[in-house]
């Protein structure tokens, strides 16, 4: 006897699973997910991303942190392997975290490739796949399109020139090439503009899935950076996108700022594209339940944010708590600062208890009630928010689009003051409509939300001219070499795709 | 007809009981009784011969002459056979004459095994072989070791050997059920254990033969010799050897004044030491009952064994009831030989919660705090972050693993001479079932929502492994002349592996009063299953041709197949040949037979592969994700989210295959005055090529960032030196010495994705989340530590992160001190391995003790880098954590994890047991009686500063189980 053919009992050979009709969906999902969670089995086992703890190779928790930790926004007291080095800017090119988003970007880029792969028509046809399948294809396939989008936009933005593949290289192909920043770009752009009219109306998807607004959205927020990879400004473009959302009408302000970033947040009006949690049937320790607890500790109780667990990480800089006329938040409700034996200033970065906790994310929902369960959150994350599409537009303006106005800037962002002060009060004239102003107000409205350094970058004050406290590596904090605009392609891609080269600088 | 009288005695006047005494050419036989005296009648007239043999002796046989109607006295004295014992030594589906062997064949036999209160096999041989090494995983009872022969072949698959119990090649991965799936094994029944090294002697084995293979041997019933009843037993008691570095309470409130007055509020009125709370003097015993015994044609054995043996952590027992049947009959007229094993044992394990929190909770906090009845009037923090109570865990949470596991087998031999002169036909069938259940429980009062997100946790894992051999082979073994011998043997082997995995978890009780017996009433249950299969088919032939006693070369060819690979790898060819050179027998060597007794060269080469990387592993696969890690997409009708259970495609390389090891070994066995000092020298390199190694693929060539691929390639090589020698041999006073030293050098020769300055983290420690403290290189030696070189003050002490000066040295000189600084240095492989036995008589007293060590090992101290600091006490909120003492040398205030302040060199020589025996002279009805008292570990010698030098295969000294030191009183009597 010499059979050796032994099929798995726990997994699904392709033939297998893709002989049910609903597999199409639950790939998709799991792109979706991939976003969310670390791997096929909640809170951790099975993951997705190998070669680090898995908790950390959460998508959203490694996207934050290299968005907000070099930041004035954030500071965090662990001493995990290289963590200290992302709140001093001194990273270097065997970095884990930076590891963990890299690897992450290119794991969904891979999943898109594969699921187009699988979901064309040709093996569509041959797998004897339902009418109703097949009509929802070309949206599922335009859905996967803009997720590879979204994550090629973070790969440019994060590491500037990055390896380039579609879903025209096989697995097991050879190393692929590496691709200019530009390039990429317009790769996004013409993608975007193909699957626009593919995706669902704005505000039909089911909650969850990406529709029209999300890649106008991501349309609004790669135009109005674009200068930074190269590109020429185009800031119509950029207006027309942020136009198409408002007219849409499918989004509207929250009453209530901190409603946003609560338990029940999926009932958020404002969300255009959300990444979701639940305490029960989405755990993760990345994402929101990270933000959470990181965010707890000091004299603060945890059960008063939904949660059993303080875990003494994030706080912010005074940099941050001074943008806003005071920190209690009695004026502008968006400073949400606990500050009870916290200092202001932030002596030692691993002491919680120096610089002001940011309990900004909680586990409670708008009425007071916690949220299922206490460690894992159901507090669903903003990757898009409609508060954000008033600052695109009133900064597209200011940057001279032509097909927009400043008035209608100045009443979208009153519109945003007037939910803060819950009153006229902070209202701005025209005059006091500046870039500056924006940069500033975009972080009142949309710190920890992982905008902060790709700001900081298009305002030039990431590296150089922006100082804050410990950027550097000194208490005071000093300007750091602009090299660090973009991170290092982390080593182990160099030595395993021959055609890449570094980042200048590392 | 008349008959024969008379005494069988030793050498020494002793008689021997038991000893057999037949008439030649007939089936008329009869045993000695205790005085050594036998009686034959019936003896036909005429000349006669008779023989009488014991085993142990030679066989002695004497012609007489009986007339009718006469009693004839005719006494034996026999003499010790030590050939007769050696003569053969057994390799993969069979044996050689020890003259023919021409592997690196290292064989140790009952009275060379280690003495203690032993729970695992493989423990008996620790330091006894050259190039093993046997390193207890921790001081548990009956706790796991690594096992590795000439260093680590693998990377990512498995390093330990292929274990061969009476040709039974057994699944020998861990379960939950029991500490070590060897446990089974009740030592006292094993007979040999011969350790296969170079791949002349384990190619036979192909695809599992890289890690070298050992093979025991259990002890067997013999033909022909009288009922035996033999008894063994042991009480033991043993304690912590040490004493950990932590601050006690009185220093512990010294520091808190000075360091952190302002938390002396949070400062408890007690005295506690956590670890005299939940450590203890353990005790432990053992009861085995052997009958072994046979008639003409057959024997037969039968064991049974109780074993107890308590932890130095509360609770911590193992517990083992095993039995052994043994059965061997020749019949048709001896053509066929049938031999039966089934031997089998329920371990039973009581798992302790670690001791961990010891090394953390304040040692001013008392152990209970009755109005804390959340926590069951234990003292807890109630803070998910501050650790628990040891004593707590120890006494609340029942943690019990169960195994039952048998093998069994059934061997037959038919010889075919009336066929073919010399040859016959093998087979053997053979299972081995392991099943077992671990239960947890964890009462509400022991954890809560207030240090986790459950109130009392119920888990039970039911597992299943089972694996059925099928062996069949043709041996033709024949001497053509007088001066050419030929061995031929060919087979086929079928060996399927199953493995199903079952496990149950209920969280949030109802109630606590069901313990673990009712996890269905829990408020959320989490069902998990795992099932695995897979399967090796084997073809293989091996000859040996043995010209004119002075060379001898085998052969050896294996094709094994696996389900393990795809079907454009799953076979595999792995071949072997060896020669020998008997020097002693060439002609004009005949003057260097007055200064060698034995004097043979061997060179062998050969191929041997590494399967042992799981399961479906080649295979483009799906994984559906479970409950909790599912995704919103919408609501339902009723406004509840629905969730989706997603889809994974996995990463996978449908190229994978074999790893291979090739390797060469040059030896020299050689023997001095009259075999008083004989040994052997070994040379070897070993090149482990096409490595199954997970790494990090080219992002966006595969599904994932690491896949497992056949990259690279490793090398081991290095010396190993066996000698024995007779110091004394005199009728009083014997004394022997045997030591071994080894020395092996494993080298990452090459990954093809790792090169220059990157390499592949390994070594996670405790402290922080995803610290990693080693990294495998191109170049550099397997997990070589990869650390900051830490710059010393004028006093030689670490600078530290008070002082206003750089504390690593920039080793890129580009003024930032990062991850770029790390440096490899040293690694937890020793260089050296070292053994040395002595054995020591005297009259009646017996004196035994093994000595072992390495050299150039070295150990991070974990225990010490995630303890040594002040913020221990600052840096959180409510709650303060015990201090290490190196706080008190380094001052550090945070700590300095990646610091090469903590890889020390634990290089050590450690007393591993020493005996003292006394035998008293046989007496009427008692054939033996021995009395002993054996000192397990007694003295280490070595600059480690943690407890134990030996912390297991990985060098991460990391609060492990202690390991005890103890006594041993016991008492072997035979009947």
């Amino acid at each position: 006897c010499t059979d050796l053919d032994v099929q798995p009992r726990n997994n699904l050979t392709p033939d297998v699973f893709f002989s049910t009709d609903d597999s199409y969906e639950r790939f998709l999902t799991r792109i979706y997910a991939g976003l969310a969670v670390t791997g096929q089995a909640g809170p951790a086992g099975n993951a997705d991303i190998k070669s680090l703890d898995e908790g950390f190779s959460s998508y959203l928790r490694q996207y934050w942190q290299l968005q907000e930790l070099p930041t004035d926004e954030a500071v965090i007291a662990w001493n995990d392997d290289g963590l200290p080095d992302l709140v001093t800017q001194s990273w270097s090119s065997n970095n884990q975290f930076v590891r963990a988003m890299y690897y992450r970007v290119f794991f969904q880029v891979s999943m898109v490739n594969e699921f187009l792969r699988e979901a064309t028509d040709e093996k569509l046809d041959a797998r004897g796949v339902s009418e109703e399948v097949v009509a929802q294809m070309p949206t599922f396939r335009a859905e996967a399109r803009f997720l590879r989008a979204l994550s090629y936009w973070h790969a440019i933005d994060l590491f500037g020139n990055v390896p380039f593949f579609t879903e025209d290289q096989a697995v097991g192909a050879t190393a692929p090439r590496q691709a200019g920043r530009l390039e990429v770009l317009e790769y996004i752009q013409a993608e975007l503009k193909e699957i626009e009219p593919l995706m669902a109306e704005p505000g039909t998807a089911a909650y969850g899935r990406a529709d029209r607004a999300a890649v106008w959205m991501l349309q609004a927020k790669i135009g109005l950076n674009a200068p930074v990879y190269g590109a020429t400004p185009a800031y119509n473009e950029v207006v027309d996108a942020c136009n198409n959302i408002i007219n849409s009408g499918a989004y509207a302000l929250m009453d209530t700022y901190h409603h946003n970033f609560l338990a029940d947040n999926d009932r958020s009006s404002e969300f255009i594209f959300s990444v979701n949690f639940d305490g029960e049937a989405t755990q993760t320790f990345g994402g929101t339940t990270y933000l959470v607890h990181a965010a707890l500790g000091g004299n603060m109780t945890d059960a008063n944010y939904g949660v059993v667990g303080a875990w003494g990480g994030l706080r912010t800089t005074p940099s941050l708590v001074d943008l806003f006329p005071d920190e209690t938040g009695n004026i502008d409700e968006r400073a949400i600062f606990f500050t009870d034996g916290q200092t202001k200033a932030v002596g030692a970065i691993n002491e919680f208890t120096n610089g002001y906790a940011v309990p900004k994310y909680q586990n409670v929902t708008s009425d007071g009630t916690a949220g299922q369960d206490p460690t894992f959150v159901d507090t669903d994350y903003p990757m898009f928010r409609f508060a954000e599409v008033h600052l695109i537009y009133a900064e597209a303006v200011l940057r001279g689009a032509t097909n927009g106005d400043i008035a209608t800037a100045v009443t979208l962002i009153n519109l945003l003051r007037e939910r803060a002060y819950d009153s006229a009060a902070g209202q701005i004239t025209a005059d006091e409509l500046t870039l500056d102003f924006i940069l500033d107000e975009r972080a009142r409205e949309l710190y920890w939300e992982g905008h902060r350094r790709t700001d900081l970058i298009r305002f030039g004050q990431f590296t150089e001219k922006g100082i804050w406290a410990w950027k550097g590596n000194v208490a005071e904090g000093q300007e750091t070499p602009t090299f660090r605009n973009v991170y290092p392609i982390p080593v182990e891609d160099l030595l395993s795709n021959p055609n890449l080269v570094q980042n200048d600088g590392y | 007809q008349g008959k024969v009288q008379g005494v069988a005695t030793d050498e020494n006047g002793e008689p021997l009981i038991g000893a057999t005494v037949l008439l030649v050419g007939s089936s008329r036989g009869t045993a000695t009784d205790f005085d050594g005296n036998y009686l034959l009648e019936n003896v036909p007239s005429g000349e006669q011969q008779i023989r009488a043999s014991y085993t142990g002796y030679a066989d002695l046989t004497k012609t007489i002459t009986v007339a009718d109607g006469e009693t004839i006295t005719l006494d034996f004295t026999l003499g010790e056979d030590v050939e007769v014992l050696d003569e053969v030594v057994v390799i993969g589906y069979g044996s050689v004459r020890k003259e023919d062997a021409t592997g690196v064949v290292a064989k140790v036999t009952t009275k060379d095994f280690n003495r203690g209160a032993i729970v695992s096999p493989e423990q008996l041989i620790t330091g006894k072989v050259a190039g093993v090494q046997i390193a207890p995983g921790d001081g548990s009872p009956g706790g796991g070791s690594a096992i590795r022969i000439r260093g680590a072949t693998s990377l990512n698959a498995s390093n330990e050997p292929l274990f061969v119990v009476d040709g039974m090649p057994l699944d020998n991965e861990g379960t939950a059920g029991g500490r070590n799936p060897l446990n089974f094994i009740n030592p006292s029944d094993i007979e040999s254990f011969t350790v296969l090294k170079d791949a002349s002697a384990t190619a036979i084995y192909g695809s599992r033969g890289a890690n070298g293979v050992i093979i025991i041997t259990t002890k067997k019933g013999e033909a022909g010799s009288r009922p035996r009843v033999n008894y063994d037993g042991y009480y033991t008691v043993n304690e912590l050897r040490g004493e950990p570095a932590m601050l006690d309470a009185g220093a512990f409130r010294d520091l808190v004044t000075f360091h952190a007055p302002s938390r002396l509020s949070q400062l408890g009125n007690a005295n506690t030491n956590w670890f005299d709370e939940t450590l203890r003097t353990a005790q432990g015993q053992s009861h085995n009952l052997s009958v072994s015994g046979g008639g003409q044609d057959y024997g037969y054995r039968i064991s049974a064994g109780f074993q107890e043996l308590e932890g130095i952590i509360r609770s911590s027992e193992t517990e083992r009831i095993s039995y052994a049947l043994n059965y061997n009959h020749k019949l048709l007229d001896g053509n066929l030989l049938i031999n039966t094993n089934l031997r089998g044992a329920r371990t039973q394990d009581v798992f302790d919660p670690g001791i961990g929190a010891a090394w953390e909770l304040d040692p001013t906090q008392p152990v209970l705090d009755p109005a804390n009845t959340a926590f069951g009037g234990y003292f807890e923090y109630g803070n998910p972050l501050a650790p628990r109570n040891p004593v707590s865990a120890i006494e609340q949470r029942q943690d019990l693993g169960q195994s039952f596991r048998n093998i069994g087998n059934m061997d037959m031999e038919l010889k075919l001479d009336n066929l073919l002169e010399g040859l016959s036909l093998k087979g053997n069938v053979g299972f081995d079932i392991n099943q077992g259940e671990r239960t947890t429980f964890e009462p509400t009062t022991f954890v809560n929502t207030q240090v986790a997100n459950y109130n009392g946790r119920v888990r039970v894992e039911n597992f299943t492994r089972t694996n059925y051999l099928m062996d069949a082979y043709l041996k033709y073994q024949r001497s053509l002349n007088e001066r050419n011998r030929l061995d031929l043997t060919v087979g086929y082997s079928y060996q399927d592996f199953n493995e199903e995995y079952p496990i149950f978890e209920g969280q949030n009780l109802p109630t606590d009063q069901f313990g673990a017996n009712r996890p269905d009433i829990a408020e959320d249950v989490f069902p998990f299953n795992t099932s695995f299969e897979n399967r090796l088919i084997s073809f293989w032939g091996r000859a040996i041709y043995s010209f004119d006693d002075r060379y001898v070369l085998t052969a050896t060819l294996r094709r094994d197949g696996s389900t393990r690979f795809g079907p454009e790898n799953r076979w595999g060819l792995f071949p072997s040949a060896a020669l020998a050179w008997r020097v002693l027998e060439e002609n004009w060597a005949e003057g260097l037979n007055d200064l060698f007794s034995d004097l043979k060269f061997r060179v062998s080469y050969g191929v041997t592969g590494n399967q042992e990387i799981g399961d479906y592993r080649y295979l483009s696969q799906y994984a559906i994700s479970d409950q909790r890690a599912r995704y919103q997409i919408g609501y339902n009708a009723d406004g509840t989210p629905i969730f989706i259970n997603t889809a994974r495609p996995d990463a996978y390389d449908a190229g994978l295959k074999w790893e291979e090891t090739t390797s060469f070994n040059a030896g020299l066995e050689f023997g001095f005055g009259n075999g008083r000092i004989s040994g052997s020298l070994e040379y070897y390199v070993q090149n482990t090529n096409d490595l199954l190694f997970d790494v990090n693929v080219a992002a966006g060539t595969n599904l994932s960032d690491r896949v497992l691929t056949n990259v690279g390639e490793l090398q081991n090589s290095g010396v190993e030196l066996s000698l024995t020698g007779t110091v004394v041999n005199t009728p009083e006073l014997s004394w022997s010495l045997s030591g071994n030293i080894a020395y092996n050098r494993t080298e990452v020769l090459e990954i093809s994705n790792i090169a220059g300055s990157g390499g592949i983290l390994r070594g996670g420690i405790s402290g922080g989340v995803g610290n990693n403290i080693q990294i495998l290189r191109v170049g550099g030696e397997i997990d070589a530590f990869y650390v900051y070189e830490h710059i010393l003050d004028e006093n030689g002490n670490p600078v530290n992160d008070v002082a206003d000066q750089p504390m690593y040295v920039d080793q890129n000189e580009d003024g930032v001190i990062n991850e770029a600084d790390r440096r490899l240095y040293q690694s937890p492989a020793p260089d050296i391995i070292y053994g040395l036995t002595s054995n020591l008589q005297f009259k009646g007293f017996d004196l035994a003790m093994t000595l072992r060590g390495a050299v150039g090992n070295y150990v991070y101290n974990n225990n010490a880098s995630n303890r040594g600091f002040y913020n221990r006490i600052t840096g959180l909120p409510g709650f303060m954590n015990n201090v290490h003492e190196s706080a008190l040398v380094t001052g550090f205030r945070n700590p300095q994890y990646f610091s090469d302040y903590y890889v020390e060199d634990a290089s050590f020589m450690r007393l591993d047991n020493i005996t003292l025996g006394y035998t008293f002279l046989p007496k009427r009805g008692v054939s033996s009686l021995r009395l002993y008292v054996t000192g397990q570990n007694l003295l280490v010698f070595t600059r480690y500063s943690g407890l134990d030098p030996e912390v297991g295969i990985g060098g991460i000294d990391n609060a492990p189980y202690p390991r005890p030191m103890g006594f041993i009183f016991g008492a072997s009597l035979g009947l």
